[in-house]
C-alpha cells in the first residue's frame, strides 16, 4: 500500500513546458513498473486543442492539452489527481480550480514563490473542501513501484538505485527536495526503502502539515516506520512529536532537523528555505524541535551522519519483531532499460544503419564547421578568401592564389548586368509586388537557363569536346555543332559585336594572360571566335563562353560551372531588390501599348452545352 | 521576506492611516538645509536623528541623537553621514519630529499558519520583551478582518481604559488593513504613544517585514528589502542576489567573516546540513551559500567565484543531495569554471576542496571534478556511496576518521 497516490492515481498536468518535462519523468516511473501512464490531460489554454507528445518505453503517447481542468476532467473522468506547475501569480486560481473539480481529490503544487497569503488561503480553502493540497514548492510525492508525482526521484537510473520500483517498509516527508531522494537513497541502502516519499515544500506555511500525513502513514498496514526531515523555523515537528506521543502509534518515527548551526551564528543571520526561520522567542529552533521530537519517543540521530546507521537499526528491530522482511529484489539486468537513442546504439557499435545519402565536402558534427576538412576559423585566420571557400566547396580543392585571384574576377565581371536583364527584371518585378527577398531573388534566379546566363556550363562542354576530337580542326568542329547541336553555346552576343566588343570578356582574357594561367580551353573558344566572326560580327565569344573556358582551365567540373553566374548574380539581384525597397519601388504593371494583343475580338459566350 | 526601513516603512504606514511623526529621509547635509527652508516643524519641534541603515544596536553606536534643534540635528547628521561601521558605509539618515510622552505601548501584527495575531499590550519600549506573556492576542482567520468587539475586548485585557479602548480599536484596524492589503508578515510599532500636542496614537517606530514572494502585485513598492541580520548586505552578497533574481533556478550567498570553512553546496535543505556538519564538527563556516532548482552554468561559477574569494578559507564543501532534476554536469562545469579563474589568481593556495554528489549526469560530473587533481587542485570527489555530510568530517578531521 501507500498514501496520498498510488497506481489508480490518474493525474491531469496544469502548466506548460515544465509540467510536460515532468510528464516525460513520470512516464519513465510508469515503464519501469511496467504500468499504464498515469498522465491523462494537460491543462494550459495557450495550447488547449493540440496534444503533447510523451516517450513511455519505445512509444509516443499524445496526451490531449485542454483549457480548464473542468474540460480536462470531463473528457477523461478517471482523473483524480491534478499536478500544479503554473506561474506563482496565477497558481492560486490554479489551485483553486482543481480543489473545487469535484473529480480531483488530492492536488501537488510545485510552483515556487506562491505569496505566504495565497497559501493561507490554500490551507483555509482546501480544508473547507474536505481535500488535501500539498506544496507550494513541493519536489513532488512517489509512492514505491505504485505512483510517481513530479519529477522527485530524479533520473532513470536513481529510480533503480534507490529501488523506487518497489514499495519498502519506510515513510518519508520532507521539507527539502534534494534530500527526499537522499532519504529515499539512504533507505535503499540500509532497510528496504520506501512506501511513499512526500516533499511538502520548504515555505513558510506548507498546505498540508506533517501530521495530516503521519496518521495517513499510521492507517497504511505496509509502513512500519516514517523519517521526517525537518528544519528550524515554524512548528510542524513540533506538532509531529505532539501527535506521536498523544497516543501511542504503531508506526516508528525517526526525526532529523536541520539549523544547529543557528545557534552559533550572528544574530537574525537566516539560511535556507523560506519556512526555515526561528522565533523571535527561540521557538522553532533545532535544538528545541529536536527535544521536543525526543522527549515525545521519536529516534532522532545527532547528526545527518547517522542517519544511516539509525535508519538501519530501525531495519533490524522490525525485522526482529517481524513487521518487515528481507525483499529479494531482481538483478537490475532484469529490470526494464528506457529504450536507447538511436545515436547511443550507433556508437555502441550494435546496429548498422545505410545511410540516407553521402556528403563528401562539409561536416558540422565537431566544434565548427569543416570545409573538406579545413576548419572555417582557420581558414580565415590564415588569411584565405571567398574564392578558396569556393574552391574547395565546389571542386573540392584550395586554388593557389593566382587562380583565387581570376575566380575573384569571374564573380566580380557577373555580378550585374542592368536592370533590363531577365533576371534582374524578374527580382525588380517582385520586390515592387512586395514579395520578400529571398522570394525575389528566386524570381531572378529562375530565369537562368539556356537562353539566359546559363550557357556556362554547356559551353563548358562543347569546347572541351572540341578541344578533344577536333583540337586542329576548328571548321570541323562547327560542322559538328551545326549538325548536332545547334549554335555553339558560349558564342554570340544580342548588343555586343566585334566593333562594340564586350569589355567584360577582354578583361577576363587580359586577367587570364597576365597571371600566366595555363589556358588551352580558352585558346580553343578564342581560335573558334576567330573563325565565327569571319562569318558574322556578333559571333563573338560571350561572357558565358569566356567563363566557362577559363574556369574549366582552372579544372572546374563543368556542372559547377553555372553556379558561378548564379552566385555571381545573386549579388546583382539583391541589390536589386534592396534597391526597390529603399527607393520605394511601386507595383509595376506593363504598358498595353508594350504588347502586342493577337486576340480575337469580343464575342458572345454560347450557352453551355 | 523582506526587512523594509522605518523611512519607507513610515510611508507605508501613512499610506493606510496609520499617524507617524513627521520625517524625512536624507543622504547629504544640503537636503537638510533645502529641508528646513520649507518645513517649519523642523524649526519649532525638538528632533531625532537616526542612521538609516539595516544596523542592530544603532543606539549603542552612536548612531541615534534625540532632543536637537535644528543646528544640533544638522551637526548630529553630518557625524552620522559617512560614518565607517564594519565596512558599512552609512549613506542615509532618518530625522523626525520629537514627541515627547508619558505612556508607552505595543502593537503588532503577525502570521501565523491559520492567519493572523494581533498583539497588544499597555507597555513598550523593552518593557515588552521582559513582559512578554502578558502581551494580550487576538487572532483573525486569514480572508478574514478583526470585529470592532475584539479588538475592543483585547484592548481592555491588555489594560487599555476610557477613550484609549476606541482609539486603539481604530489603530489597530488601520495596522491589520496595512498587514492584510500590502502582503505583510510582519508589523510591529514599539513604541506606540499619545501624542500630547493633539491627543492621537502616534507609531514612533516601524518595523516591517513584507513577503517578497508578492512582490509582483505591489507595483508601487519603490524600495529594495534591508538585510535582516543587523548588518547591510556586502557587494558580493548582493551581486548574487542581483543573479539570483534573474535566473532560473537559485543562488545564495551570505558571508560570515572568519570562518575557515567555505560551503558551495546544492539544495536549500542539504547545505543548512552542511553548515551544522561542520560547526558540529568544531569548525567555523565562512558564509552560507546554496544552488538549486538547476540554474544555469553561468550563475553557478559567479557564485563559485564569490566563494573562492572568501578570505583566509582552508577548505571548500562541494556538497550536495542527489539531486531529482538539476544537471550535475552542467552546474559542475560552472563550479570548474569558477575553480580555474580563482586558482589562476592565486586563490586556491592551500585549499582543500571537497566533493560529494549524486542526481542527473552524476559520473560525468564527479569525473571532471576528479580530473581538476591533473590540473594541481587539491580535490577530493566522493560520489553517492558516500553519506552526505561526510565530507565534512574527512575535511576537518582527516580522511581516516
Amino acid at each position: 500500500m501507500s498514501i496520498v497516490c498510488d497506481e489508480n492515481s490518474k493525474v491531469v498536468i496544469m502548466g506548460g513546458v515544465a509540467g510536460v518535462s515532468a510528464a516525460m519523468r513520470m512516464a519513465e516511473f510508469s515503464y519501469l513498473c511496467k504500468l499504464p501512464f498515469s498522465v491523462t490531460s494537460f491543462v494550459y489554454p495557450p495550447d488547449a486543442g493540440k496534444t503533447a507528445e510523451i516517450q513511455y518505453g519505445s512509444q509516443f503517447l499524445s496526451i490531449p492539452i485542454y483549457k480548464s481542468v473542468g474540460e480536462a476532467t470531463a473528457n477523461h473522468p478517471e482523473t483524480n489527481t491534478a499536478l500544479v506547475y503554473i506561474g506563482a501569480n496565477r497558481a492560486y486560481k490554479g489551485c483553486m480550480e482543481a480543489l473545487e473539480n469535484e473529480k480531483i481529490q488530492f492536488v501537488s503544487m510545485i510552483t515556487e514563490g506562491v505569496p505566504e497569503k495565497d497559501a493561507k488561503l490554500l490551507i483555509k480553502n482546501s480544508k473547507k473542501l474536505g481535500k488535501l493540497l500539498n506544496g507550494p514548492s513541493s519536489i513532488g510525492v512517489l509512492s514505491a513501484g505504485k505512483c510517481r508525482l513530479g519529477v522527485i526521484g530524479g533520473e532513470y537510473n536513481n529510480l533503480k538505485l534507490s529501488k523506487l520500483f518497489r514499495p519498502g517498509s519506510f515513510g518519508v516527508i520532507t521539507k527539502s527536495g534534494g534530500l527526499s531522494n537522499e532519504i529515499m537513497w539512504l533507505v535503499s541502502q540500509f532497510a528496504d526503502g520506501v512506501t511513499t516519499t512526500i516533499g511538502v515544500g520548504g515555505d513558510t506555511y506548507p498546505v498540508t502539515d506533517f501530521t495530516t500525513y503521519l496518521d495517513l502513514f499510521e492507517k497504511d498496514s505496509d509502513t512500519k516506520a516514517v523519517i521526517i526531515v525537518g528544519e528550524m523555523g515554524g512548528n510542524l515537528e513540533e506538532e509531529a512529536a505532539t501527535w506521536y506521543e498523544e497516543k501511542p502509534r504503531r508506526i516508528k518515527l525517526i526525526g532529523m532537523v536541520s539549523g544547529f548551526c543557528q545557534e552559533t551564528l550572528p544574530k537574525g543571520m537566516k539560511f535556507g528555505h523560506a519556512g526555515a526561520k526561528e522565533g523571535k522567542h527561540g521557538e522553532g529552533s533545532a535544538r528545541a524541535k529536536t527535544e521536543r521530537l525526543r522527549g515525545a519517543g521519536a529516534i532522532v540521530p545527532d547528526t545527518f551522519g547517522d542517519l544511516g546507521p539509525t535508519i538501519k537499526q530501525v531495519y533490524e528491530d522490525l525485522k526482529a519483531t517481524g513487521q518487515a522482511k528481507e525483499i529479494k529484489d531482481l538483478p537490475f539486468s532484469e529490470l526494464p532499460d528506457l529504450p536507447r537513442k538511436v545515436e547511443e546504439v550507433i556508437k555502441a557499435g550494435d546496429v548498422m544503419v545505410q545511410p540516407l545519402f553521402k556528403s563528401t565536402i562539409t561536416d558540422d558534427r565537431g566544434e565548427e564547421p569543416l570545409y573538406c576538412g579545413y576548419p572555417a576559423s582557420e581558414l580565415i585566420s590564415k588569411g584565405y578568401d571567398i574564392p578558396h571557400v569556393l574552391g574547395l566547396l565546389w571542386n573540392k580543392k584550395l586554388p593557389n592564389d593566382k587562380e583565387a585571384e581570376i575566380i575573384k574576377r569571374i564573380l566580380m565581371l557577373a555580378a550585374d548586368h542592368g536592370p533590363c536583364v531577365s533576371g534582374a527584371l524578374g527580382t525588380i518585378m517582385a520586390a515592387c509586388a512586395g514579395i520578400g527577398m529571398s522570394q525575389s531573388v528566386a524570381a531572378g534566379l529562375i530565369m537562368i537557363g539556356p537562353r539566359f546566363g546559363g550557357a556556362v556550363t554547356d559551353a563548358s562542354k562543347y569546347f572541351n569536346y572540341g578541344l578533344v576530337h577536333y583540337p586542329n580542326d576548328i571548321p570541323g568542329f562547327l560542322t559538328h555543332m551545326k549538325k548536332n547541336v545547334g549554335p555553339v553555346p558560349g558564342i554570340g552576343h544580342r548588343v555586343k559585336s566585334l566593333k562594340n566588343p564586350d569589355k567584360r570578356v577582354q578583361e577576363l582574357i587580359r586577367s587570364v594572360k597576365e597571371l600566366g594561367l595555363r589556358s588551352p580551353h580558352l585558346d580553343y573558344a578564342l581560335a573558334v571566335e576567330a573563325v565565327t566572326t569571319g562569318k558574322k560580327d556578333n559571333l563573338i565569344l560571350n561572357v558565358d563562353g569566356c567563363m566557362a573556358c577559363v574556369l574549366t582551365d582552372l579544372g572546374f567540373p563543368h556542372q559547377s560551372l553555372n553556379g558561378f553566374f548564379v552566385l555571381a548574380r545573386t549579388m546583382g539581384m539583391i541589390g536589386h531588390w534592396i534597391d526597390q525597397k529603399r527607393e520605394g519601388g511601386r507595383l509595376i504593371r506593363l504598358y498595353n501599348y508594350l504588347v502586342n494583343f493577337a486576340v480575337t475580338p469580343r464575342r458572345e459566350v454560347p450557352d453551355r452545352k | 521576506m523582506g526587512k523594509v526601513l522605518e523611512g519607507p516603512g513610515m510611508e507605508l504606514f501613512n499610506k493606510w492611516g496609520i499617524y507617524t511623526p513627521r520625517h524625512f529621509v536624507i543622504s547629504t547635509t544640503d537636503q537638510f538645509e533645502s529641508l528646513l527652508q520649507s518645513n517649519v516643524w523642523m524649526r519649532e519641534s525638538k528632533l531625532v536623528v537616526k542612521a538609516h541603515e539595516a544596523l542592530g544596536s544603532r543606539m549603542k553606536l552612536g548612531l541615534v541623537k534625540i532632543n536637537l534643534d535644528a543646528d544640533g540635528a544638522k551637526k548630529a547628521a553630518d557625524e552620522i553621514l559617512g560614518r565607517d561601521i564594519d565596512g558599512l558605509i552609512i549613506s542615509q539618515v532618518i530625522i523626525s519630529e520629537m514627541i515627547v510622552h508619558e505612556e508607552e505601548f505595543y502593537l503588532a501584527v503577525t502570521s501565523t499558519r491559520e492567519g493572523a495575531e494581533i498583539l497588544m499590550a499597555k507597555f513598550g519600549g523593552i518593557e515588552v520583551e521582559e513582559n512578554w506573556e502578558q502581551v494580550k492576542r487576538t487572532f483573525v482567520e486569514v480572508g478574514d478582518k478583526p470585529t470592532d468587539e475584539q479588538l475592543e475586548e483585547c484592548a481592555k485585557s491588555a489594560g487599555f481604559g476610557g477613550e484609549l479602548v476606541e482609539k486603539m480599536r481604530k489603530f489597530s484596524h488601520r495596522l491589520f488593513e496595512a498587514y492584510d492589503n500590502e502582503d505583510g508578515s510582519y508589523m510591529e510599532i514599539n513604541p506606540l504613544i499619545v501624542n500630547p500636542a493633539d491627543g492621537k496614537l502616534c507609531a514612533l517606530d516601524a518595523v516591517i517585514l513584507l513577503d517578497n514572494d508578492a512582490r509582483y502585485r505591489h507595483p508601487d513598492w519603490n524600495f529594495s528589502f534591508a538585510s535582516e541580520f543587523g548588518r547591510a548586505y556586502t557587494e558580493d552578497e548582493k551581486a548574487i542576489m542581483e543573479i539570483d533574481s534573474r535566473v532560473k533556478g537559485s543562488v545564495k550567498l551570505i558571508e560570515i567573516p572568519g570562518g575557515k570553512v567555505a560551503l558551495l553546496p546544492a539544495g536549500g535543505g542539504a547545505s543548512v546540513f552542511y553548515s551544522d556538519a561542520v560547526i558540529n564538527l568544531g569548525g567555523t563556516i565562512a558564509n552560507y551559500s546554496e544552488y538549486s532548482g538547476d540554474p544555469p552554468a553561468w550563475a553557478v561559477e559567479a557564485l563559485t567565484d564569490k566563494v573562492c574569494s572568501l578570505p583566509g578559507i582552508e577548505h571548500i564543501i562541494v556538497g550536495g543531495a542527489i539531486a531529482n532534476f538539476t544537471d550535475v554536469k552542467a552546474t559542475f562545469t560552472g563550479i570548474i569554471a569558477g575553480f580555474r579563474k580563482a586558482k589562476e589568481e592565486g586563490k586556491l593556495d592551500n585549499v582543500k576542496i571537497w566533493v560529494r554528489r549524486g542526481g542527473p549526469n552524476e559520473a560525468v560530473g564527479l569525473e571532471s571534478m576528479r580530473k581538476l587533481a591533473e590540473e594541481g587542485f587539491d580535490i577530493h570527489v566522493y560520489d553517492r556511496y558516500t553519506p552526505l555530510t561526510d565530507i565534512a568530517r574527512f575535511a576537518l578531521k582527516g580522511e581516516d576518521n
